[in-house]
């Protein structure tokens, strides 16, 4: 029963009876006290530790969407146009124009063997280049004798070279939805749709979904996770195959595992009176770092992919209203199901109609069987309204806004898909806190990098890409932010009472940082260096880029 | 040189055509099929008569759960979790993860069934299911069907939250089954309404009863020729010499209550080739089948019956 004092600059709590304090006393992995070392000796005899005497201790952040897929996709080449970082701390240069992504894909070309193998990339963001799309000719540059893909940063459009082509039987001739042609009717080489996309993988040889989520992925997720000085993390939508669940326990299972890892079930993987008894037998694996129990149902699509689902004027450009994943009726029955059976259900709504159903459905469910203190949460929950904000705060709903969506798409919801007026208030954090409702802020990654303190930067500062602020009125101050990456997010998990803040008898888990968040000017919040991490009493030191 | 007597072309109507090359041996195509249609409509119930009727053909149905469907248990061989396989040799599967991936493994085991049949989700666009069939060579692409509740489609359709999703299925359709006629009111508006958004043959149904031969395709009839069923007929044409192809593409075009056809044909501008000629609903599809090796061209043909009565060779 060994209890360790860590001395550090600050301690910043999110405990309001003591936000601050100069020492945190650790013992059997929880937290035995915070406050002045004097303070603490009350508690006996203990090691002092000051390894953390100039840095700044914060509850280990808690980042509420995200999926495990960002650990697998590292063990590809990044070609996106933002700095990215990868698990092993090394940073990835943003890539301007096609030629830089053909030129570093040539690079990486010649560090392959010359086996004809695949040569795949991702996170491709064409969107901020001026002038033409990626074609064929480009990507047969990098290579004419191995299949090139090229995933777009939306993981939805992908761009591959003539061997796929050939090797796929698409030609000008292939008459399917989401083959791109140009003015001639020759395919341009990029892919838009599921099915055509799926033949472009499987005639390149590339089985994404086994790649992107074995043990290797699993523990590149924690990685880029504790870089960020995230100790919790969701995998938000996962259908849990048998070989994905011996994966994270295999990973979770080591005392060197870095996260807390909260699996959410994708509901649409079976009929919910299956879906309930997996779910249950699942949660019989729970350990410390891998926790079974979230349910989540996607609606609709997305924003930027033109196929989320809109309340009326729609698009602002006049693109017709998005699909369906799973219809009105379908979310209500699969709400119900897992509503009754006690779960908390995460859905996904991104445009303001998928909201509106989520909301009702969240109703009907509460009529049909009343329960306190479900915490059904929206995620995304990008265009809701105030009006819709009112509603999920009267049926205890909560919201997790995808505050990084400001900054990386900001600018086209502004000009082409929201128009002005619904991009100043989409993520409206602002909103959620003066109404009431529970909220946390996130990532999506790989959608966007994880790092909470880029998350809050975005939450506070409403900037777009390009630099232009979007919506004053719905900024939060610093202070709300970094609530929303610890007990924030920690609530909208229902683990507010066991993680989220630095108090008597939760687990010790922290996010070390070299500078105070709080003390930085706000727009520099995003640059305040990560340490590394503690998780449940053990240091997680990151590797510096 | 032939020609549909009473039928004049309609410009309004246009077959869809296709060519696709394929090397591997006809045998080892397997037909699809993806039934739409919104929640409700009647899929799972066209499914059960299709299982249950199900004669002489093995047919693979995909669903997304095995809740609804009416398996009589004393008919189940075998039951492995995500498959029950039934004595007469269909097979049912859950589609699973996804349902891409389960349709390619099926297409990779082609000896095991004779047709695939999808049942698509209350919100899915079936046309993007049916697109897996005209990219994977190992499948044919047979017709998407959607099932359309006679009740209250028009109701739904002017739903602004699903209206544009069943206007998509609508459009989607080779062949439409207007369901549940018996307790709907204004049966003729709901046809006059849909004819004004779609093109495809509308059959009328109760309980989804319709004969599944027009829905799930002619091989079979192909073969004998016969007359199987007492609402349709089939009819066949031969040629010994070779056939125009335009002669037959716009015949078939007009020909607009022929609900399926399927030919094997040697057109006069490819001796060489055996052209297979594939049309449901008003969608034509010509496929290149290897070389050419028989003796002469054949075409059969369903429609109502009432319909062929008013047909006749020149």
């Amino acid at each position: 029963m060994s209890t360790i004092v860590y001395a550090a600059r600050r301690v910043v709590t999110m405990n309001p009876n003591q936000p601050f304090a100069t020492h945190v006393a650790v013992r059997d992995g929880r937290i035995l006290g915070a406050g002045t070392l004097d303070s603490l000796r009350g508690w006996g005899k203990f090691d002092l530790d000051e390894r953390f005497a100039d840095k700044v201790i914060l509850p280990g952040f808690v980042e509420g969407h995200s999926h495990a897929f960002e650990g697998g996709v590292w063990k590809f080449p990044y070609v996106g146009f933002f700095d990215r970082t990868s698990p092993d701390g090394k940073r990835s240069p943003g890539l301007k124009n096609i030629e830089e992504v053909v030129a570093a894909l040539q690079a990486h070309e010649k560090t392959m063997p010359k086996d004809g193998s695949t040569l795949f990339a991702w996170g491709f963001d064409p969107i901020y280049f001026t002038g033409r799309r990626m074609n064929l000719g480009d990507l047969n540059k990098v290579s004419t004798s191995r299949p090139v893909i090229v995933l777009h940063s939306n993981f939805h459009v992908l761009n591959a070279n003539t061997p796929v082509f050939a090797k796929a039987k698409i030609t000008r001739h292939t008459n399917v939805h989401g083959i791109v042609k140009d003015e001639a009717g020759e395919p341009t080489g990029e892919l838009q749709e599921n099915t055509a996309k799926y033949l472009a993988y499987k005639a390149a040889g590339i089985d994404l979904s086994t790649l992107l989520s074995d043990e290797d992925a699993t523990w590149g997720f924690a990685r880029v996770a504790q870089l960020a000085g995230v100790t919790t993390a969701t995998d938000l939508h996962n259908t849990l195959p048998d070989s994905t669940v011996d994966a994270y326990l295999r990973a979770s299972g080591s005392a060197d595992f870095p996260l807390r890892l909260l699996p959410a079930f994708a509901a649409i993987a079976m009929p919910p009176e299956e879906g309930i008894v997996r779910l249950k037998s699942l949660m019989k694996k729970n350990n410390e770092r891998l926790r079974f129990g979230l349910v989540k149902i996607v609606t609709d699509g997305s924003i930027q992919g033109l196929s989320a689902r809109m309340r009326w004027p729609g698009y602002y450009d006049g693109t017709p209203n998005g699909v369906w994943n799973i219809g009105p009726e379908e979310i209500d029955r699969y709400l119900l199901a897992y509503h009754r059976a006690g779960f908390q259900v995460h859905v996904h709504t991104n445009g303001d109609e998928a909201s509106e159903v989520a909301i009702e459905s969240v109703e009907r469910a509460l009529a049909a069987a009343p329960r306190w203190d479900h915490r059904h949460t929206l995620q995304h929950a990008q265009m809701a309204d105030a009006g819709q904000f009112r509603r999920m705060k009267a049926l205890g709903m909560c919201a997790n806004l995808f505050a990084n969506h400001l900054f990386y798409w900001g600018d086209i919801h502004y000009a082409r898909t929201l128009g002005p007026e619904r991009a100043e208030r989409m993520d409206a954090c602002g909103t959620a806190l003066g109404v009431g409702v529970p909220f946390a802020i996130h990532c999506d990654a790989p959608v966007t990098p994880i790092g909470p303190l880029f998350t809050a930067w975005c939450a506070v500062n409403r900037l777009t890409a390009s630099g232009r602020t979007l919506g004053e009125a719905e900024k939060i101050s610093v202070a709300d932010a970094l609530r929303a990456i610890t007990l924030g997010a920690a609530y909208t998990l229902k683990l507010d009472e066991e993680l989220g803040s630095i108090d008597v008898g939760k687990r010790a888990d922290f996010a070390i940082l070299d500078d105070d968040p709080l003390a930085v000017p706000p727009e520099k919040l995003k640059d305040v260096p990560v340490w590394g991490t503690v998780l449940g009493g053990k240091v997680f030191q990151s590797p510096k880029s | 040189m032939i020609r549909w007597g009473a039928r004049h072309s309609s410009g309004a109507i246009q077959g869809h055509e296709k060519t696709r090359h394929w090397s591997g041996a006809p045998s080892a195509m397997i037909p699809l099929t993806v039934i739409g249609g919104f929640l409700g409509a009647g899929k799972t119930t066209l499914l059960n008569r299709l299982l249950a009727g199900a004669v002489g053909r093995r047919f693979a149905v995909l669903v997304n759960d095995f809740g609804a469907l009416d398996i009589d248990s004393r008919l189940v061989t075998e039951h492995g979790g995500d498959t029950i396989a039934l004595a007469n040799g269909c097979v049912c599967c859950t589609i699973g993860d996804s349902l891409i991936e389960t349709l390619v493994r099926m297409a990779e085991t082609p000896d095991r069934f004779d047709h695939i049949v999808v049942e698509a989700s209350g919100v899915a666009d079936p046309a993007r299911i049916a697109d897996l069939a005209v990219l994977e060579p190992r499948l044919m692409r047979d017709g998407v069907v959607v099932v359309v509740d006679a009740w209250d489609v028009r109701a739904r359709a002017d739903d602004r939250r699903i209206g544009d999703t069943v206007m998509r299925q609508i459009k989607a359709a080779d062949l439409i089954v207007l369901n549940k006629v018996d307790i709907a009111e204004d049966v003729p508006g709901t046809r006059a309404w849909l004819a004004t958004h779609t093109a495809a043959p509308v059959l009328e149904a109760r309980r989804a009863r319709v004969p599944l031969d027009l829905l799930f395709g002619l091989e079979r009839h192909g073969a004998d020729g016969g007359a199987p069923d007492e609402t349709f007929r089939s009819w066949s044409y031969e040629w010994s010499e070779p056939v125009e192809r335009e002669a037959l593409l716009s015949m078939l075009r007009d020909a607009k209550d022929v609900l399926r056809a399927k030919g094997i044909v040697r057109f006069a501008d490819a001796l060489q080739t055996r052209s297979i000629v594939h049309m449901v609903g008003r969608r034509i599809d010509v496929s290149e089948d290897g070389p050419w090796t028989g003796t002469g061209s054949r075409l059969v043909m369903l429609a109502p019956k009432a319909v062929l009565g008013s047909l006749q060779r020149e």
